[in-house]
Formats: structure tokens, C-alpha cells, sequence
């Protein structure tokens, strides 16, 4: 080994393996997400009536709109990998900004849906919720825990796109090498996956 | 070497696609919202998943992989099924 063969060495990026590790974390995110759905399927299973009464006091149409714009932002996102590995970084960039701003409109649902839920006293471990049947204080114990980590994730998910976009106005990110920016949009869809799970549990079993 | 993972698939592939889950999203939504009782219910259950299901093979592009990543996928999904599963049984005679 002498000093010419080392420069003539490139950084080595294996795609499929970056990705293969990306789907393993996902995984994680099934068993964890998983676990919960487990509880809800549960509580459910004996709480039937009273799970089903609580949730008209959701808002449906909150609920199927922040899901049209998280399957909208999985569109955009898919886009925007398109368009960098053909090379068209303006068209990259714009549709992740339109991704990052559907994750930004989404949250912005839960904070008006959640606000009304706190201002009329729900809200875990409330002296409200407290006094009702036992059932729904297990709907909506289960309501704002898990939509509340999903949002988490949701936020996670758009601090990850704003160092792609970082990355991709520093063509760090570009036609050549964008794994990075894959693997992101595939935790971007699994967070709209669990939603268009969630979408039917919570809103739409009234 | 890039790794070509997109090629199966164009900016029209993924608009249809989409298209298509907004078109289940409709369905599923009015299954609920109609009185249609268990049937409802049962639209739901079926169409979640395939939206899942289409998330997963196209935007995620599970389905132009190679075949043991498919494998692996099926196996968490398993391992899920069998929690649920099992814990039902349980829960279910208590």
C-alpha cells in the first residue's frame, strides 16, 4: 500500500445494504406500534359499545383529511426520490418542501383536534375523563398515547426531510448517490402506513 | 455503484397510485359511514390493509426487491400476527 493506491480509493456506499438496515429499524417500529395495536385490540375486544360511543366524539373529518395529506405526502416523497436520481434537483427539492409542508399541515390538525379534546377536559388522567365508564377512559387513554406517538414520529420524519433538503442544496444528495434519502422516505410511508391504520381504529368504527 | 431501484417506476406510475389509495380511503369511509353494520366494518378490515399493502410494494417499493427482503417483512408480520393472535385467545375466555 503505497500513498497513490489510497487516493485512488472511493468512499465505499453500499445501497442495498444502507437499506436493508433502514427496513430492520422499521421492524422495530411494527413490534413497537404493533404492541399497541395489541392493547387497543384487546381493550376493544371488551369494551366494545363504549369504544364504539367514544369515538363519534372524534372528528372524523380531521381524521380522513390528515390521512389524504399523509398519503399525499408518501406521493410527494416517492417524487422527490424520482426526481433526484433522474438528475432533477429543483424538482427534488420542491417536492420535498411540499412533503415537509403536508408533515407541518398534519401536525397542525392534531394540535386543533387535541386542543378542543383538552378544552373540553379529556386529556389522560383527566377529573373529566375520570368520572366516565371505565371503557373510555381506555379509548381515549389509548387515543392520545398513540396518536401521540405517531405525531411524534411525524415530527421526527420532518426534521429528518429538512436535513435531506440540507443535504440535497449541498448535493451531498444527488443522482448518484441518494440511499440516505431513500431510506428516509421509507420511514416517512411507514409513518403514513400506521396512520392509515390508526385512521380506521379511532374515526371510523362509529 | 447507484443501485437503479427506481426504474420499474415513473412519476405516472406513482400518481396512479396514489390515486388509488385516495380511492380507497373514499371507499373505506363511506363503508363506515353507511349504515351497512357488519358488512361495513368488514369493507374496512379488507381495505385497510391492501392500502397497506400498496404503500409497502410501491412507495416503498417492497416488490421490485429481492426476494429475501420480502421474506423478512413476512416474518415480522407474522411474529405480530402470532402476539395478537395468541393474546386473543387468551383475553377472549377470561
Amino acid at each position: 500500500m503505497n500513498p497513490s493506491n489510497m487516493i485512488a480509493i472511493e468512499h465505499h456506499k453500499d445501497a442495498e445494504g444502507s437499506r436493508l438496515g433502514m427496513w430492520l429499524f422499521l421492524y422495530t417500529e411494527i413490534i413497537l406500534f404493533g404492541g399497541l395495536f395489541l392493547l387497543y385490540a384487546m381493550y376493544r375486544m371488551k369494551n366494545a359499545e363504549t369504544f364504539h360511543h367514544a369515538s363519534s366524539e372524534l372528528n372524523t373529518f380531521i381524521g380522513v383529511l390528515n390521512t389524504i395529506i399523509l398519503i399525499t405526502s408518501s406521493l410527494t416523497m416517492a417524487l422527490s426520490i424520482l426526481a433526484t436520481e433522474k438528475g432533477n434537483k429543483n424538482l427534488a427539492i420542491i417536492f420535498l418542501i411540499i412533503t415537509i409542508l403536508l408533515g407541518c399541515g398534519f401536525l397542525t390538525n392534531k394540535y386543533f383536534e387535541w386542543s378542543a379534546k383538552i378544552h373540553h377536559g379529556i386529556y389522560p388522567n383527566s377529573p373529566v375523563l375520570l368520572k366516565r365508564p371505565s371503557g373510555e377512559i381506555l379509548f381515549f387513554g389509548l387515543y392520545f398515547t398513540m396518536t401521540g406517538l405517531h405525531g411524534l414520529h411525524v415530527l421526527i420524519g420532518i426534521l429528518v426531510m429538512l436535513i435531506m433538503l440540507f443535504m440535497i442544496l449541498k448535493n451531498k444528495i444527488n443522482s448518484k448517490d441518494f440511499g440516505i434519502l431513500e431510506n428516509s422516505g421509507l420511514y416517512w410511508h411507514l409513518v403514513d402506513i400506521i396512520w392509515i391504520f390508526l385512521l380506521p381504529l379511532f374515526y371510523l368504527i362509529s | 455503484m447507484p443501485e437503479k431501484v427506481e426504474n420499474h417506476l415513473d412519476y405516472k406510475n406513482y400518481i396512479l397510485i396514489w390515486f388509488t389509495l385516495i380511492i380507497l380511503t373514499t371507499i373505506s369511509v363511506s363503508a363506515s359511514r353507511l349504515n351497512l353494520g357488519q358488512w361495513g366494518i368488514l369493507i374496512v378490515l379488507l381495505v385497510t390493509p391492501i392500502k397497506a399493502g400498496i404503500v409497502v410494494n410501491y412507495f416503498m417499493h417492497l416488490k421490485y426487491e429481492k426476494p429475501y427482503m420480502q421474506f423478512m417483512l413476512s416474518i415480522v408480520l407474522a411474529v405480530l400476527a402470532v402476539f395478537i393472535g395468541l393474546t386473543f385467545f387468551d383475553i377472549a375466555f377470561r
